[in-house]
């Protein structure tokens, strides 16, 4: 899945790079406006694990359950290449450039989509769960980790599906 | 016309070099002491570049899954996400099999 997030990555970067060089009579709104429509009309989902446990159905019938919580990440290197290659002067281009790199290197290492400030988003997801089967027998669980990305912010989330049997 | 044979044997060669596998995920869940009906379900969706807006492909497995094993228990389950890789192109593929065991009443 990297490899799709690597390709998707370039793909806006090149578009940046693009906009980038449209003449300095066309103003910096407009790029910015132009550039904030793509990045929001690209939200792309990712699928990072899935997982999915025993299934009974010997039991009795089953009633389809859900728990989905997410949390907004963000990709600070990505936003700040972004805005550099909106800029218009060489020295800007470059300085955000360099605080690109230095933000990906600080944020370097092997990560499951974009950083969040909030390491307990998915702690509740087991009383959640519960709360929608009366009867407490729950089977067919699909962990589901997942997230949709708008440009450099994104909704990381975890998805449990489940069988309650009744 | 030596340009062109070259162009296309490069086409042709990236593209056939370039489909390989990531594996993105795997899980198994507790092997049964039978394991005489094995029942295997896969589902996949084509991207261009990666850009789709759901991952509903994954309850389509599961529902296969499930009608392979009607009125039985579905154990040692072997779940594997994995995204082959063309040009430009991605084929993400949850692929997921186990053994149906059919409790006697």
């Amino acid at each position: 899945m990297m490899k799709v997030s690597k390709a998707r990555s370039l793909f806006f970067k090149s578009i940046a790079v693009k906009f980038s060089e449209i003449q300095v009579r066309e103003s910096l709104m407009l790029r910015v406006l132009v550039m904030s429509l793509i990045l929001l009309g690209s939200g792309c989902a990712r699928l990072d694990h899935v997982q999915i446990s025993d299934i009974d159905q010997s039991q009795g019938s089953l009633k389809p359950i859900s728990v989905k919580i997410s949390n907004t990440g963000f990709n600070a290197a990505e936003t700040v290449a972004i805005a550099g290659a909106l800029a218009q002067s060489d020295s800007t281009k470059e300085s955000l450039g360099d605080l690109a790199t230095l933000l990906a290197l600080v944020n370097m290492g092997p990560t499951t989509g974009n950083p969040v400030y909030n390491d307990r988003y998915a702690e509740n997801i087991l009383m959640q769960l519960h709360q929608q089967c009366a009867s407490g027998k729950i089977t067919a669980i699909r962990n589901v980790r997942e997230g949709l990305s708008y440009g450099p912010v994104s909704g990381e989330v975890v998805r449990i599906d489940a069988d309650c049997i009744l | 016309m030596k340009k062109l044979f070259v162009t296309l044997t490069s086409i042709i060669a990236i593209s056939l070099l370039s489909g390989c596998v990531s594996l993105d995920s795997v899980s198994l869940t507790q092997l049964p002491e039978y394991r005489d009906h094995l029942v295997t379900a896969s589902a996949s969706d084509i991207l261009f570049l990666g850009f789709t807006t759901q991952n509903d492909f994954v309850d389509e497995a599961v529902e296969s899954l499930k009608s392979k094993c009607r009125g039985g228990k579905l154990t040692g389950i072997l779940t594997k996400h994995q995204t082959t890789s063309y040009v430009l192109v991605f084929k993400r593929e949850v692929i997921a099999s186990g053994y149906c065991n059919t409790v006697e009443a």
